[in-house]
């Protein structure tokens, strides 16, 4: 259900009972159901493929085993430092970072090269070099730069998401229609007037992707620098479950990180409900 | 600069207040990128009195639009000389109102911050809570400040288009078919209020549209257009009192001699749609 009419259901609760409501949440109700149920399949047949073909553990563990793993990963103290609530904030408070400031970044350097053509002509080839680079890649000389604490973690993260958020902040800043362009400039409003009222707004869907995309990204970064060398975080749990062959203490860690993802994801996509309330709605 | 047609122009009238508008010779020629050229207008001589209400009509294409962005400020006048209240024009005024066809509503305001978008704008910070209040009781919308524009119809889309070009009182209204989306019905509706709205504010009102009778009901002085490149072909005074009304303004001896000519004047012009 979307944000949108959750909000709609709220202020109008008599509605909820409509026969078309109803048959709604029936259709999502099964849709659940068909997914779940799905899934109970493929674990089953996981667990018996394995236990039947003989399938070594080091190989691919048993959905049981990724459960007892996971269980004795969650079921400690938040604060002990075994488990998986330390390493899992580590990489979120790098991931967080990263992202707060590789989005801040990509959005100041993407409307001034929105802005201005001479900025935009000055950088416009590295971007448009870089954006063809897997950039990942860069991650090991942002190590030497920055070293194997939490700076080369917040780096990375950081530049994958400026990146996105850069390509995507111009794109949706240049895409803004030229009549409301002149409808600013009728009412001499400045440039930077047409830039928040008009522009920004304007972009604001092509922002949001950017920082869906990057919700990953961040995420993504932080584990990759993690595994070149780390303390502490979940690519660290990762790496030391490899190291002894643990395979299902990998697929636990893999769970977690998948978990985290869907939850930044879904929270940007409210926070883009909330924000960009006005699209999908048919403009004038 | 003149042209030498200006002067087998029948004038409908001599301009006896000084000119608030003034076009004499205004022409435009856009360059492609590849070098070509499109002439637009081409020695365009139009003068517009204040309290005037002059509606344009000219097959499409014939520059109309350009004409009304380079009166707006929005578009430079290079060739020719456009006076705004004695003053050459540089770029926008902000005491000019400009309609623009398809409301052009700022989606992500509501009516209200829509409509009070030119009182924040442009170094201006006045709050005026009750002119705007006032303007969308005027329009009928009073009670939908809070609504987004995706919530209105068409109609009520135009109209705070309209309310939003009167926020700061300009002197000058200039509107680009700003009724062109419109059914028959409601566009009837919508010139009877705009006729209201010119009558009691004493605003100078340059409106283009293609259709022949809003042009006539609305206005003082037709202005035909050629085609492109554009030159002002006539100027036809409508000698029918005011208020008009759809109803009576057909049964006007004027009105069916007045758009017999428009429209035998466009057609020889090739069409105006
Ligand atoms: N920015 C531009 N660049 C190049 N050519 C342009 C530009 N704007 C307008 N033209 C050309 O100038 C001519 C006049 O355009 P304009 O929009 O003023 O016509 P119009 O009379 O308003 O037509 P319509 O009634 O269809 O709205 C057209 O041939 C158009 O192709
Ligand atoms: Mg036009």
């Amino acid at each position: 259900m979307s944000g949108a009419s959750m909000q709609q259901g709220a202020s109008a609760a008599t509605l909820a009972a409509t026969p078309a409501r109803r048959r709604r949440r029936f259709a999502e109700v099964r849709g659940s159901l068909i997914a779940a149920g799905g899934m109970l399949v493929l674990l089953a047949l996981w667990e018996g493929s394995v236990r039947f073909l003989h399938t070594p553990s080091y190989i691919l563990p048993t959905p049981g085993s990724v459960v007892h793993a996971l269980w004795s990963g969650l079921a400690v103290s938040p604060a002990s430092p075994v488990g998986y609530y330390r390493p899992l904030w580590g990489t979120f408070h790098n991931a967080a970072l990263g992202f707060v400031l590789g989005s801040l970044l990509g959005l100041v350097l993407g409307s001034l090269m929105a802005e201005s053509r001479v900025i935009e002509k000055l950088l416009m080839p590295y971007a448009f070099a870089l954006q063809c680079l897997p950039k990942i890649a860069i991650a090991p000389l942002v190590v030497i730069w920055f070293g194997f604490g939490d700076g080369s973690k917040i780096a990375i993260a950081a530049m994958l998401t400026f990146f996105s958020l850069l390509i995507n902040s111009f794109t949706g800043l240049r895409a803004t229609e030229p009549e409301r362009i002149d409808l600013m400039r009728s009412l001499s409003a400045s440039r930077f007037e047409i830039y928040r009222i008009v522009k920004l707004p304007n972009a604001a869907s092509f922002i949001f992707a950017g920082l869906d995309m990057a919700v990953v990204y961040a995420l993504l970064g932080t584990i990759v620098a993690e595994f070149l060398g780390a303390q502490n975080g979940m690519g660290v749990v990762i790496t030391q479950a490899q190291s002894v062959n643990d395979v299902a203490g990998v697929f636990a860690a893999l769970v977690i990180l998948g978990a985290l993802g869907i939850a930044l994801h879904a929270l940007m996509h409210r926070l883009e409900r909330r924000v960009v309330h006005w699209a999908d709605r048919g403009t004038n | 600069m003149t042209s030498p047609e200006a002067d087998v122009l029948d004038r409908a009238k001599p301009p006896p207040a000084p000119a608030l508008i003034a076009l004499s010779g205004v022409a435009k020629t856009f360059t492609a990128r590849n070098g070509s050229a499109v002439r637009a207008l081409d020695g365009v001589d139009l003068e517009i009195r204040p309290g005037e209400f002059v509606s344009i009509v000219g097959p499409s294409g014939c520059g109309k639009s350009t004409l009304l962005r380079m009166v707006a400020g929005l578009d430079p006048c290079e060739e020719g000389t456009l006076v705004l209240d004695g003053r050459a024009v540089a770029g926008p005024s902000g005491d000019v109102g400009v309609v623009f066809q398809a409301a052009n509503l700022l989606p992500w305001l509501n009516v209200r911050e829509n409509v009070r978008l030119p009182l924040r704008v442009g170094g201006r910070r006045a709050a005026e809570p009750a002119r705007i209040d006032a303007l969308l009781g005027m329009a009928g919308l009073g009670e939908f400040g809070a609504k987004y524009p995706y919530q209105l119809s068409g109609g009520m889309q135009q109209r705070v288009g309209i309310c939003r070009a009167l926020a700061r009182d300009p002197r000058i209204l200039l509107m680009d078919e700003p009724f062109g989306a419109l059914d028959a019905l409601t566009r009837e509706r919508m010139n009877a209020e705009l006729q209201r709205i010119w009558q009691t504010s004493g605003k100078t009102v340059l409106l283009i549209t293609h259709s022949i009778s809003e042009a006539i009901f609305l206005a003082d002085r037709v202005v035909v257009m050629s085609a492109r490149p554009g030159r002002v072909l006539r100027e036809l005074a409508v000698p029918i009192p005011r208020p008009r009304s759809f109803d009576t303004i057909v049964s006007h001896p004027a009105y069916a001699a007045l758009a017999c000519e428009v429209r035998g004047l466009l057609s020889a012009e090739g069409g105006i749609e």
